[in-house]
Parts: C-alpha cells; structure tokens; sequence
C-alpha cells in the first residue's frame, strides 16, 4: 500500500509545477549537463580526421613526416616511421618529398628521448639508397656528433649505430667530408674519456686524476657499451686507413671530368669557396696521407694509451681494444711500405693482366 | 612547430640543469661532461649555422639549452671555452633577423652573464650589441639590447666613473649621429645619451657635444630628440634624484616590530636591509651636493650652435618641420642666446612675421623673443619687434587676453632691455591701466613698477610715483646706458654672510657657556679675528672658549648690533649725519676684505650666500609681497619664459567656474568616499596602519559582566584595606607606575 503510495506520488511530482522561491537557485533541470569544469588536457582518442581512402599517397606520406616529428605521442611517432620505412623499401621506391627534405625533417630524431624510436629511425635509415645518402653525409654527420656526447647513455650508443650504418653506407664519405675526421675524433675520444685535451684544461696538480666520472663508471652494461663504443672507432679508423684503389686510367673520365658539367652536388668542395673559413678541426682530409698524418700528430699518442688502459681490462672491452690495435697497427705499418706495396702490387696486377692476355 | 612535451622520466636522464648544478660545484670531476656538452654545442651549433632560417623547434630547443649551459660554465673552463664569445657575437651579429626569439634572447642574455662574470670586458660587450640595437627590425629585441646596455653602462660606472669606456661609446654615438646625417639611427644615440644623463652617469661636455650634434641633424625626429634633451635634461635629472630619495623608512616601526614579532631569518633579513637602507640615505643626506653643471652650460661654442641651428632649423625656408617642433627648436635657440648672450641680429627680424594675434601658439612666440632679449641686444633690433606687438595687440577694439598678453611679452622684454621703448609708446601703454579688464590693468601696472624702477624717466610724472621721484632727485637710480654694466666690487652681498655667520658663532658661544658655567678663560680675541675657523675646527677650539663672562660680552654685542644698524638706518635718512656714516660704511669695507682674503668660501657658503642675497631683496620690498613677485624673484633668470609666464596676467580676471573652486579647496586635503566623523576617519586610519587601541579604549570597551565582579568586591573592602590598596598605588607610580613580583 504505501509503496504503490510513494510511487503515485512520484508519478504526480512530474507534473507539479515547481515553486519558485526568491533567494533560491532555480532547479537544475533533468537533463542539465554541467559545463562548469576546466581542463589543462584534453585526450583526443584519434589523431587524424583525414579520410584514409588510400587516394592521397602524397598526402598521406606528409601526413606520416609531420607525425614522426611533431606528434606528442611516442608510438605515433614510431608508427609513423615505419610507414615511412614501409614507402621508402617498397619496389619502385615512393618518396615523393626527395631524400634532402626527408634527412632535414627527420634527423633530429637521431637524439629523441624514447629509445622505439630510435631504433625505428635507424631502421628508416637503413631503408634510404646509399647513393642518395652520399651527398648529405656532411649534415648527418653533424647531428651524430651532436649525439655523440648526448647526456644520456643510451642516445649515445644508438647514434653510435647510425654511425655504424653511415660508415658501411658511404664509408669514402664519411672520413673525407669537412670536419668527419677530426671532429668525430674528438666527440670519440670525450666519449671514452682518452682526451688529453681535458686533462690539460684541468692543469690538475694533485697526484690523482679521475677522468671517469659518475656518468663514465664501469659497470657491466656501460662495459658492453665502451666495447661498441670501441669497436665503432676501429671502424671509423679503418675505413679512414682504407688504401685508396688508384682508378684505372680512362680517357672519357679523364675529359668528362674537364669539360662536362659536374654530376656530384659540390665538387669544389675541397676549395671551400662560399663557406666560412674553417679551422684545423673543421677542415677536409680528403686523402688517406693527411688523415694518417693528421691523426699520427694529435691523436695516435692519446687513443694508444687508451688502448693500452681497455686491454688491460680485459673482457668484452679487452676483445675490442685489441681488435683497435690491431686497425691501429695496420695503419701504422702501412704508413711506412706504403709506397713499396703499393709498387709491388702494380706489378701483381700488371703480370696477371699480361697471364690473362695470353 | 609546437614543442614537444617531456615526460617526467625522460628528464630524468638528460638534465642540463642538474649537471649545471654539479658542475658549478665541482669543476674539476666534471670537467670530462662539460667538455662532452661543449662538443654536444659545437655539433649543435654547425648544424645551426648550416641552416639558420630553417632550423627546427627541436634543433632550436636543444641549441638554447646548450647555449644556457656553456654560458653558466663558461668562467671555469676558460682554455675550452675561449672561442665561445666570438661565436655567439658571429651568431648573433650574422643571423639576428632569423634567429628563434627565444634562442636570440638567450645569446643576448648569455653574452651579458659573460660580461658579469668578467670573461669577457665591458668594451666588447656593447661593440657587439650596439650594431645589432640600430639595424634589427624587430621591437622586442631592440628593448632588449637597449636595457642590456643601459645596466651594463651603469654597472661599469658604479664604483668609479670608468673613462675609458665611457669615452669609447660617446665616441661611437658621435660617430652614430654625425655619419649619417638623415637617418633615424641618430635616435638611438639620443635616448642612450639621455638616459644616462638623466642617471647622472654622464655628466660632462662629451655627451652635450653627441647631443649638439643630433640637434644639427636632418632628420626631424632626432633634432628634436636632441633639442628636448637640452630643454628637458636637467630637469629631469633633478626628479630623478629626488625620486630615489623619496622612500622614506620608519626606523620606529621597524624597531618596534623587532622587539614584538616573533624573531625569524627573514624578518632579521629585512630589518638589517632596512638599517643598512637608511643608513646609505643618511651618507647620501650628508654627502656633499654633486656639482653638475647644467647642459646647456657645457656646449662648447654656443654661438656657432645657436646660429647654425637657427639658421638650419628656422630660416631656411626648405625646413619642413611641424610648428610644434620648430617652437622647439626656437626655444632652444632663444634659450642659448638668453642665458649665453649671443648675438644673431638675423633672429629678430625673423620674429616679424609671426607676431600677430592669429598666429597659432602666439605665446610661445612672444615668450620666445623675451628669452632672447638681453642687456647687449642693439635696442634698434627690438623695437621694431615691439612697437608691432603694441599694434597687433594692444588696441581698446582687441580682446582683453590678447592685449593683457601683448603687455606682459613687452614687459618680459623691457625687463631684460629697456631701452627698447619709446616714451609715447610707454606712456600710450602704462594708461591701460585704466581698463576695465583686470588682467589688462595688472599687465600695465606691471610695466609701469617695472619702469619705475629702471627708467623712470621715460614716465610721465604722474606715474613715477613717491620712490622713484625721489631716486631720481637724489641721484641713486640712474639708468644704465646700452653696453653699460653694473659692476659690483668684490663679491655680491658677502657682507650679509659675513653677518650670518657672526650670528651663528654668537650662538653656538651661547650654549657652550651654558653647558659649561664656572670655567672662566680668556681667549675670544683669537676667536673673533679669525671666527671662520670655529665653525670649521669646532674641536679644537672645545677647551679655550667656553666662560661665563663670554656670555655676557656676548650679549653685549648682540645689543650694540642693532643699535649700529640703527643709526645707519636714520643716518641714511637724516643727510646731517653723513660723517659717521662714512665712517661706519669704510669700517665695514675694511672687514668685507679681511672675509674674503682670510677665508676660502666653500660651496655651502656660496649657497647660503645666494640664499641670504634673495632674502635681503625680498626685505627690501616694503610692505607686504606679493606671491607672485616673490616667485619673480626667486626664479632663476637661467630658467627661461614660458607661454605660461605670458598667459598669466589674463587668468587674473576670470571668475573660476564652481568644479574649480572645489577642486582647489580639495586641493591638499585628505580623501574623504563618505560623510563620517573626523575621529572615525582617525580611527579606520589607525587601523588601516596596523595600530592598536588605547588601554583606555580597551577598558571602555571591555565587557560589562568581567568588570561587574571587581566593581562589586571593591565595594566590601575594609578601610584598612582600602587604606593599603591607596598607599601601594602612590608607591607604585613613585616607582614607576608598574607592579613588580611580590609587590601589589
């Protein structure tokens, strides 16, 4: 009974007119959403509103280029290159924005903070046709270097490994370029702390001296890192030691290379014509003589000792450090027979090519 | 492109701020990461300048934060860090118009942290900036680099004057405003020079030479930056320095809120901060008064300038500048041909046209040409000028204001030459005192004392009035022919310091021998030869002046002082007792040359001498002075004519409108928003000071039912206990009105 009650009487509340009183709110009606909150954020659950009809190509290409750089979001980001690596390694290759504009949008992800992405751009890289890379290994270098000595450990090694790719990708390039050689020396040697530049600055007087500090300390996984650190020098001075393969002589080269227009971006760049003056550490080493020399006046004393210390250690590091001296080694030896090797080798060849003309 | 956001953990990793921290702490451990930023930089930096107008937030974002760091570090690792000033100075001085804002800011804030941590010096710091301040576009870093530069000018300045580099960028600006003579760039070295002027960091003839130089100028905006600052400078540097001594400290307050309040590090802080404030007010109080001369004081060779700025500014009829500015300018002019008493006999001629009542700003004018006018402008030259004033102005058809105006201009002019007048164009204009317009009236009555006073014969009788008359019969006002002047023997009115000065010391003997009665000790004949020495070795003279019976000769003197003056006074009137007049006045000759020639006048003297001399000319204005006259008098002749000082007289007459007159009466008065009683005004105000009741007050307001218990108890007391509650109460406020422990 009272229930059926309490039920009429809620039935009729419905249509009662609702009093109002002076001095009191209105009643909020039913169906009153409150619109009074702020917020610092709003989550968006999707990120693009564009039709994905698969007509745009171009489009959608930009679309994913902005992404990798700008979006908040790091597995957008990370999305957003393997797209970008899935049109780059398809079979004709679709790039519609061209490799310079996609290196200059792109590279500061070389020290992004999240580690998926660095990896996926790597992998980007990796997807790039060496010959188009060739002309921008200036720039790329830049942004190495600059990662080289990032704060963090872990940016360090991963740009180590786009060092690693651009030195199988155009390892000529690389060495050769306006400050590749001894700038990157540089940023190697402050990484694995051998700089005798620092300790200089330092003008320690004590009988101590901690180069290692907190960020350097030995523990296992950055001694897998100094390892890498280490191997990736051996390479980088192995592909600067390379002994030039004198090309064989042709007439069209020799006259195309006189009267033809240019097929590389800047073939005077050993002049340096329009940039500014660069120093000793900015300069070009463009052959292996002046690199050996370059590197046997400032930097053989320093790394040696280095080598020496990660030896002794042994281990991973060990393993490494021997495989630097080794490089270390070659080159040195090869320094002094360079000429006479070379001789004999002319000679090699030159019997061979007689053998298979008769 | 937006920023992106980092994520709490991400930062964690890479913070520049934290190692800056620790490096700053210990140099040394960390020199390995700061060499390894410095190379992060250096990348940074290539990857910069390859691209400077395309580069991203990212690279851009990076690059600042680096910047940052290096900067912080910079002074502790100086065989690394050398090339770190050329580089961002190349940054800068190449890529200002592309750089990001933000990162512009940073280098312009970094190169001054080098500057204030002394890597690098003063001259380089402004050679750098200075170039980018006159060529950027952009606004926000232009205000930028001029506050860089100002702190640093004065930073420099702040415990000595540094010549050198002062003389450095004077040297730039001159460069600045003379080597391009139509440009705006010249603004800049107006407002630099200006500003420091006005700080009192510059105060002699090199920056009035730059702003000569911009006065000289072609372009509109810097000759009239530089005309202001001759006009305006020095004023402005005066309300300068009274601004800063204005914050006034309440020691009390400050003390008294020591002993209360709770005793915390801060609140110590702020009171040693308070002491140490008013402390340097007290040094500043005590310090002596900067002679710094005025601007127009130090232009070197006035004549050539005013001239040229006449002629480039005024005569030249290709001049195309505004009234306003070239009212300015004339000012400027007037001004320098005032105060140094030049002659540009082209100048007067040049008024001719524009003095008539329809010319706009006519008062300025008018105000104008009586700065212009001084004692060895040919009376030829002017007349003309005023005989057309008289014409254009003064009529009984013209409106009151006008010819009231048109009388004063003649009257600021006769005042400075009166031999620009003709006796019937006098006498034509001393009758409008007869009109029925007050400020006509008082404008003429003006011109008339004036005359009296140094031309009387050019008045008809009837207005020559009682001194004058007499003057001229016994002789003593006498008019000064043209190029005659009126020299004075020896230094003006040294007699009345002379006078002051024996007052004071009469005084200081006085309180001496109060403190000390009973030692008697000759010694005052000393004294009185060379009594300027006690007031400057007050110490010294301690033991030997200070008797009983000094008093009394004191006092001797002091009766015969007037007495002499006295005589003198009726001698002056009374011709039959010349005689002793002559001998008084050759006596006090004698003792003005023993003032001068015993004593060196220091500047506090010359001042009180200045201020004595205008007292003296106010006295002997018989009668009660007029407001205005006083402020005539005390008016510095090197303060110039306004239009304001030409209006006045035709203000006089007017009736105030009712706003007015209660705007005046308000005028000084205590806000009041509502109609309360004057204790409760006093009341909020207390509180709104933060002050607390009276105990009476407190005992009035006390609740009824805490007091109605003791009333009640007193009431049953015994006499014998009433008798012990009264006799302790006398002994208390014998004692000091307060209970002790143990005692009622």
């Amino acid at each position: 009974m009272g229930s059926s009650n309490k039920k009429k009487r809620e039935k009729k509340k419905d249509f009662n007119k609702a009093k109002l009183k002076v001095g009191k709110a209105k009643a909020k009606a039913a169906n009153f959403t409150d619109t009074s909150f702020k917020s610092k954020s709003i989550v968006v659950n999707q990120h693009t509103l564009a039709a994905l009809d698969g007509v745009d190509l171009v489009g959608l290409f930009k679309q994913h280029l902005n992404q990798a750089i700008n979006s908040k979001s790091d597995k957008l980001r990370q999305e957003a290159l393997v797209q970008l690596t899935k049109d780059l390694s398809s079979k004709p290759i679709f790039n519609p924005v061209g490799v310079p504009n996609l290196l200059t949008k792109l590279l500061p992800l070389i020290t992004d903070s999240v580690a998926n992405v660095r990896t996926n751009f790597l992998k980007l890289l990796r997807a790039l046709p060496p010959s188009d890379v060739a002309p921008h290994v200036e720039k790329i270098l830049m942004y190495i270097r600059g990662g080289m000595t990032h704060l963090s450990t872990d940016i360090r090694s991963d740009t180590l490994s786009v060092l690693e790719w651009l030195i199988e990708v155009c390892p000529d390039e690389t060495v050769s370029c306006p400050g590749g050689w001894l700038k990157t020396l540089n940023s190697f040697s402050s990484m694995l702390g051998w700089n005798p530049s620092v300790a200089s600055t330092l003008s320690v007087k004590g009988w101590t001296s901690a180069t290692k500090t907190s960020l350097n300390k030995v523990s296992k996984k950055n001694g897998e890192a100094q390892a890498k650190q280490i191997t990736i020098l051996a390479k980088f001075l192995e592909a600067g030691f390379r002994p030039e393969t004198p090309l064989p002589y042709d007439e069209q080269r020799y006259w195309d290379s006189i009267y033809r227009m240019p097929t590389v971006p800047n073939p005077f760049a050993y002049l340096n014509l329009w940039g500014a003056q660069r120093d000793e550490d900015g300069e070009m080493y463009p052959d292996r003589i002046s690199r050996q020399q370059v590197f046997d006046r400032k930097w053989r004393a320093a790394i040696k000792t280095g080598v020496m210390g990660a030896k002794q250690e042994g281990g991973v590091i060990g393993r490494a450090a021997s495989v630097l001296d080794k490089v270390l080694r070659n080159a040195a030896g090869e320094g002094v027979k360079t000429v006479v090797e070379e001789k004999m080798e002319e000679v090699e060849e030159v019997e061979e090519v007689e053998e298979v003309e008769a | 492109m937006p920023k992106r956001k980092v994520a709490a953990l991400e930062k964690v990793d890479a913070d520049l701020v934290s190692l800056q921290y620790k490096i700053r702490r210990d140099p040394k451990s960390y020199a390995q990461e700061f060499y390894d930023q410095w190379l992060a930089y250096d990348a940074q930096r290539q990857i910069f300048i390859s691209s400077p107008s395309s580069a991203s937030s990212e690279d851009n974002k990076k690059f600042h934060d680096l910047v940052d760091l290096i900067a912080h570090c910079a002074d502790l690792y100086p065989d690394v860090t050398a090339p770190y000033f050329d580089q961002l100075k190349e940054l800068l001085t190449q890529h200002h118009a592309v750089l990001n804002p933000d990162l512009r800011e940073k280098v312009v804030g970094s190169l001054s942290l080098l500057r204030r941590k002394d890597v690098i010096d003063s001259t380089s710091l402004l050679t750098t900036l200075f170039p980018i301040l006159i060529s950027t576009p952009s606004k926000s870093l232009r205000s930028l680099l001029y506050t860089k530069i100002i702190s640093d000018l004065r930073e420099s300045n702040s415990k000595a004057t540094n010549h050198k580099l002062n003389r450095t960028i004077q040297t730039v600006l001159h460069n600045l405003v003379t080597s391009d003579r139509t440009s705006t760039k010249g603004m800049w070295a107006c407002r630099i020079t200006r500003e420091l002027w006005r700080r009192q960091i510059w105060t002699d003839a090199r920056p009035c030479d730059v702003m000569k130089e911009a006065c000289l100028s072609d372009n509109e905006k810097v000759v009239i930056g530089g005309v202001r600052f001759f006009l305006g400078g020095d004023k402005e540097r005066e309300e300068m320095e009274d601004d800063s001594s204005d914050e006034e400290i309440d020691i009390k307050k400050v003390k008294h809120q020591g002993t209360i309040n709770k005793k915390t590090k801060k609140r110590q802080k702020a009171m040693e901060k308070a002491m140490e404030k008013i402390k340097k007010q007290e040094r500043k109080k005590h310090a002596p008064h900067p002679l710094n001369f005025s601007a127009l004081h130090l232009i070197h060779d006035p004549q050539g300038f005013a001239e040229q700025l006449f002629q480039k500014h005024l005569q030249n009829t290709k001049c195309k500048f505004s009234l306003d500015n070239k009212l300015l300018v004339l000012q400027l002019v007037t001004r320098l041909v005032g105060l140094h008493k030049l002659t540009i006999i082209s100048l007067y001629p040049w008024f001719t046209k524009y003095l008539t009542p329809k010319q706009p700003s006519v008062t300025s004018f008018l105000a104008s040409l009586a700065q212009a006018t001084h004692n060895h402008v040919p009376p030829d030259a002017i007349e003309p000028l005023v005989v057309k004033i008289a014409n254009e102005f003064v009529s009984e058809a013209s409106a009151a204001e006008v010819a009231s105006a048109g009388i004063n201009a003649i009257r600021e002019v006769a005042l400075r030459q009166p031999l620009c007048m003709s006796e019937t164009l006098l006498q034509d204009l001393v009758m409008y005192q007869k009109s029925k317009d007050k400020g006509v009236v008082m404008a003429a009555k003006g011109l008339q004392s004036l005359y009296r006073e140094v031309y009387p014969e050019l008045l008809q009788k009837k207005f020559r009035g009682k001194e004058a008359t007499m003057g001229l019969k016994s002789g003593e006002v006498k008019r000064l022919k043209f190029g005659e002047e009126q020299v004075e023997s020896g230094i003006e009115g040294i007699e009345l310091l002379e006078k002051y000065k024996e007052e004071q010391r009469l005084k200081k003997l006085a309180e001496k021998g109060e403190d000390a009665d009973g030692d008697a000790k000759m010694g005052d004949d000393e004294d009185e030869d060379g009594f300027n020495s006690d007031e400057w070795e007050v110490a010294s003279n301690d033991s030997d002046s200070s008797t009983g019976w000094i008093n009394v000769e004191h006092s001797d003197d002091e009766d015969e002082g007037p007495a002499a003056k006295k005589q003198r006074r009726d001698s002056s009137t009374a011709p039959d007792l010349i005689s002793d007049e002559a001998m008084a006045a050759a006596a006090e000759a004698n003792r003005i040359s023993k003032l001068a020639m015993t004593t060196i006048l220091t500047p506090a003297d010359l001042a009180k001498l200045a201020e004595l001399r205008r007292e003296a000319q106010l006295d002997k204005m018989t009668g009660n002075v007029s407001k205005r006259r006083q402020e005539l008098i005390a008016k510095h002749i090197e303060d110039g004519v306004t239009a304001d000082d030409i209006e006045l007289p035709a203000q006089i007459g007017k009736k105030t409108t009712k706003e007015e007159r209660v705007a005046m009466a308000k005028d000084g008065k205590p806000a009041r928003e509502e109609h309360k009683s004057t204790q409760a005004i006093r009341k909020s105000k207390k509180e709104a000071e933060g002050k607390s009741s009276t105990n009476k007050e407190k005992a009035r307001k006390k609740n009824f039912l805490m007091t109605v218990g003791k009333a009640r108890a007193k009431h049953k007391r015994s006499l014998v206990d009433t008798k012990k509650r009264l006799t302790a109460h006398i002994a208390r406020s014998k004692s000091g009105g307060r209970r002790r422990n143990g005692m009622n």
